[in-house]
């Protein structure tokens, strides 16, 4: 296990817990199906800390570096 | 008539299947939240009335938006529910189709986006759908109006209709579901759907259940329900649980009706992302980007168009006009109202019209293309230094439009304080009423470098709003941190049927208002003009509008344009940014001088100037964006807010500006 800004950019990765992700950016993610179990990857880190560009399940979303290293995720 | 209720995931097409089905036209976007308030339709067929709600992943609410649709599911009943479904993204779709299964009004799904789906290996087959959701489901292509005849039909086909196959859930909350519903008064609205948004934490239907069942109660039946389940399971609380079994019952649907043929990813989107989301080269080209926009809009095509625009009008029109008046014997009253009043005041503003649908054009391309949410990406750090999100800086680009629909697109920011410094500071984005009096004066002063000092503006305007909100954030509006979530759509090349459509939407505004308001605004400054203590057809130097000019006239004396002029333009600005035009059209055209652009010429230098665009920039929002904030923060006390800070502010910078620049040796 291992946040989900240590993956490998291109190389994917299973969420195993968002627990320690605020609230409101968890419901979002849920939303747009990411959870528990979904299939990730890292497509992009903006600079100085900018948001990273996760893909899942074909669609693209951009969260913030610190949510994103709150995703716990294993690599695949 | 029925009532149909559409509803859908944001960004799925709801918009534009809207357009399609009835003859009103909307405003369509390729970025979440284009619709944030209702808006109803009359469908083609004539047999119904279409609601578009704003888009929602759930019926949970978590932003001001989404609550739109989840009170309105709670207020009325439709007789039908009309579910649009993006088949490239069809799993998580269906989690909002079987809340609404739920909800138990007859469903119709329109399958949109079956060819991206396609484009991507997914094919579904439509029938065995509709089997398993006990819905009808028609495959349709919203863009270009594909499958929406069929999806008339559908709608108008009354008597046979089926209740949606509802989901049943696992043991303890299946019982949990049928103790409450036995509960709630059938009166209240669907049982087995308020019971389970309950369950969820929907909060609008938490606040409607507590109307009608003692809230101490409720309180002890969620918490003994949400131990029971969570005893049996390894979720984190009950909405997960709930979430995970529907995701459940829709992995099984999917199985019996999707079928993957493989899987590729478009790569055009991923290339242009590489360059427009670019690590150091994104905000650089964010500001190319804009500045090819005042470039298009001023040096390339606006203001060669709207020279002769003005050429036109000042030549021909008001000659003939001139002679027809005097053909037909008219008061010499009426030839000065008309002439001196109306074509001065309204022509000044209508000449500018070429650039403004230039100006939207070119936003209605962000909407669409989906460059919208790419912005908000590039610009989300710089945001957060200032307490805010990216997602913010979108109503800020609308507001580059006009302010009222940015304001309203801040219903979106889900942080109530996010939004509220967003209300506050939107109308420091400079908007395009505000494009007609910097189009006036960059004409007479800055001839060579037009579109430079016209991005200027606009960027201090953005650097203005973005101190304020670190300021107001450190200061005013404390607490809560902000959130960054944001969904990335794939690139599409807008159509141009759509893109005309939504600038001649958002353009139409600015020409009605030509119409009405400044119609009757020239009307009644032209009167102030040519009345006085005296009586009437004075001497403008002794009208009213001099009386009033006078008033401020001092207190603008150290910012630069002190003469009582600029101060009657700034009082009657306050109307609409561009009455300002008008005002000085009116003035300037009254006192005899011969052409507008020569008299400012001779009342401003080019370093006054820039002091009095700055000023308009700043100085207050006008009357309908002071009415839309009162309405938006519903606080009298923010919306006195918004207009005392913007005046400080607009005071404090043109006064530095006008300084500064007489320091440095400019004039």
């Amino acid at each position: 296990m291992m946040p989900l800004t240590q993956l490998q950019r291109g190389s994917r990765g299973k969420v195993t817990d968002m627990a320690s992700v605020s609230f409101m950016v968890r419901r979002r993610l849920s939303d747009l199906g990411v959870t528990e179990g979904s299939i990730v990857s890292v497509r992009k880190m903006l600079p100085f800390g900018g948001p990273c560009t996760i893909e899942s399940n074909g669609q693209w979303i951009a969260i913030r570096r610190k949510e994103a290293q709150a995703v716990r995720v294993l690599a695949l | 008539m029925i009532s149909v209720a559409l509803l859908g995931n944001p960004n799925t097409g709801k918009t534009s299947l809207f357009n399609a089905l009835t003859r009103s036209y909307e405003y369509v976007g390729n970025w979440a939240g284009v619709t944030v308030e209702k808006k109803v339709g009359v469908l083609l067929d004539k047999k119904g009335e279409l609601v578009d709600l704003p888009g929602v992943y759930s019926l949970s609410p978590l932003s001001r938006d989404e609550a739109v649709t989840s009170e309105y599911l709670l207020q009325t009943a439709p007789d039908v529910v009309l579910n649009v479904v993006d088949a490239s993204q069809i799993e998580r779709n269906l989690h909002l189709t079987l809340q609404l299964a739920d909800y138990g009004r007859p469903l119709v799904v329109a399958l949109n986006m079956t060819d991206v789906a396609e484009g991507r290996g997914v094919q579904i087959d439509p029938a065995e759908l509709a089997r398993q959701l006990g819905a009808a489901v028609i495959p349709v292509v919203a863009r270009t109006e594909k499958g929406c005849r069929e999806l008339l039909r559908e709608i108008a086909r009354t008597g046979e209709r089926t209740v949606p196959v509802r989901t049943a859930y696992a043991a303890p909350l299946e019982e949990a579901i049928a103790e409450l519903e036995a509960r709630i008064p059938a009166d209240a609205g669907p049982g087995r759907w308020l019971a389970l948004q309950f369950l969820e934490g929907n909060e609008a239907v938490v606040q409607r259940l507590r109307k009608v069942l003692p809230a101490a109660w409720l309180d002890a039946f969620f918490r003994s329900t949400e131990a029971a389940v969570l005893a049996r399971t390894e979720c984190r609380d009950l909405q997960q649980y709930i979430r995970q079994q529907r995701s459940d019952r829709i992995a099984n649907i999917l199985s019996a009706c999707c079928r993957r043929v493989s899987s590729s990813s478009s790569t055009f989107s991923e290339k242009l992302d590489a360059i427009v989301t670019h690590k150091w080269l994104g905000i650089p080209i964010f500001l190319l980007f804009m500045f090819l926009t005042f470039k298009l809009t001023f040096d390339w095509f606006g203001t060669p168009i709207s020279d002769r625009l003005d050429a036109l009008l000042s030549g021909p029109v008001s000659d003939g006009l001139q002679r027809l008046l005097q053909q037909l014997g008219a008061a010499d009253f009426i030839q000065a109202v008309i002439l001196n009043g109306i074509v001065a005041g309204v022509g000044g503003v209508l000449v500018f019209v070429p650039q403004i649908f230039m100006l939207f054009l070119i936003i209605s391309f962000i909407e669409d293309s989906g460059y919208m949410a790419r912005i908000a990406t590039v610009m989300d750090k710089l945001m957060e230094g200032a307490g805010l999100n990216g997602k913010t800086f979108i109503p800020m680009i609308i507001g580059f439009g006009c302010n009222v629909p940015g304001i309203m697109a801040a219903r979106t920011i889900e942080q109530p304080r996010e939004r509220l410094l967003t209300i506050l500071l939107t109308p420091l984005m400079s908007c395009s009423a505000r494009l007609s009096v910097y189009s006036l004066f960059v004409g007479v002063f800055f001839q060579s470098h037009k579109a430079i000092i016209v991005l200027s503006l606009y960027v201090l305007g953005v650097v203005v709003a973005l101190t304020l909100a670190k300021l107001f954030s450190c200061t005013l509006a404390r607490g809560e941190e902000t959130i960054f979530v944001v969904e990335l759509p794939p690139y599409r090349f807008p159509q141009w049927k759509t893109l005309a459509r939504s600038t001649w939407e958002k353009g139409k505004g600015f020409v009605r208002k030509a119409g009405t308001f400044i119609f009757g605004g020239s009307v009644l400054i032209w009167l102030l003009s040519y009345t006085g203590f005296r009586g009437w057809n004075v001497p403008i130097d002794h009208s009213f509008m001099r009386s009033i000019g006078d008033l401020i006239a001092p207190l603008l004396q150290p910012l630069g344009f002190g003469n009582w002029q600029a101060g009657a333009a700034l009082i009657t600005g306050f109307l609409a940014k561009e009455v300002v035009v008008s005002t000085m059209g009116i003035i300037y055209a009254t006192s005899g001088d011969a052409g507008l652009q020569q008299a400012l010429g001779t009342y401003f230098s080019p370093l006054q100037a820039y002091s009095f665009m700055v000023f308009i920039l700043l100085y207050v929002p006008c009357l309908a964006t002071v009415g839309v904030i009162r309405k938006e923060t519903n606080s009298a006390k923010w919306t006195w807010f918004s207009v005392g800070y913007a005046l400080i502010v607009a005071y404090l910078l043109s006064i530095l500006i006008y300084r500064i620049g007489l320091l440095l040796g400019f004039h």
